[in-house]
């Protein structure tokens, strides 16, 4: 057995040994995934998964390193991305991600891209065309 | 500052383009010819082709230190890097059937599940998926 063998054993009994917590992230996880064109909030994903919403909260940046808000934000940027991408509007793309309004939507993707949708749209699709 | 490049120090560039491309499935991003037998190499991945490059340098063939670190890495099991997968074990599979080696089969760990192949350029590399 390698040493890095080894130490995945030992890792995982030190961190991951809680089956039902992990059960009840990867749960969540998959919720936002499924759920992001939603309105989601820690209310609504604790009762899903019959816990208070301060230990989900917890439980979900130990295990993730962020915390859900968090993850559901990279992850509507991410489907944006793709919508972008794919030539969908800008305004429709923010609703298609369960972002409120255009404007919240733009300044956020500016803010984390670097590039209103709008600039992000016209890169991508002159960079296909060339 | 944006991170566009990660290195991963190979010791025949030729070698490990053929490996990275045919097998994992990467994509040849710029070749530049530097040294006689040296090159600005990258690759990036088919589905991400604007995202970071992976820098094939042959590091341990100029730098003995990058050597030996490559070698006591690779000893001890310990991945170089990480890729990221949707499915560790579809890929595992995918793999093996290529004649790919692995030294840590599809594991769970937690919130994730990760497996460990051989790159045949001296590094171990793991793939991982988010679970």
């Amino acid at each position: 057995m390698t040493f890095y063998q080894r130490e995945i054993i030992r890792i995982r009994s030190i961190c991951y040994s809680n089956k039902g917590q992990i059960e009840t992230v990867i749960g969540t996880r998959h919720y936002i995934n499924n759920n992001f064109d939603k309105e989601l909030n820690l209310n609504l994903l604790s009762h899903i998964r019959f816990t208070s919403k301060f230990h989900l909260l917890r439980l979900f940046k130990k295990y993730y390193g962020l915390t859900p808000k968090q993850y559901l934000t990279n992850k509507r940027i991410e489907k944006a991305k793709e919508f972008l991408k794919k030539g969908v509007r800008v305004t429709e793309t923010c609703f298609a991600t369960g972002f409120e309004s255009p404007s919240s939507f733009s300044t956020l993707f500016k803010h984390r891209e670097g590039l209103t949708p709008i600039e992000f749209q016209k890169r991508a699709t002159f960079t296909k065309s060339v | 500052m944006k991170v566009k490049v990660i290195g991963v120090p190979v010791q025949d560039q030729e070698k490990a383009l053929e490996f990275y491309t045919s097998k994992l499935g990467f994509i040849k991003k710029v070749d530049v010819p530097l040294d006689k037998d040296s090159r600005w190499l990258t690759v990036v991945s088919k589905e991400e082709q604007d995202g970071a490059e992976v820098l094939l340098e042959p590091s341990p063939n100029h730098f003995k230190p990058a050597k030996e670190y490559q070698k006591a890495l690779f000893e001890a099991g310990i991945p170089y890097t990480q890729f990221n997968v949707d499915n560790v074990q579809q890929e595992y599979e995918r793999l093996i059937s290529l004649g790919v080696e692995f030294s840590v089969k599809p594991t769970e760990m937690g919130t994730v599940k990760i497996a460990v192949f051989n790159d045949t350029c001296g590094n171990n590399i793991q793939i991982v998926e988010m679970r």
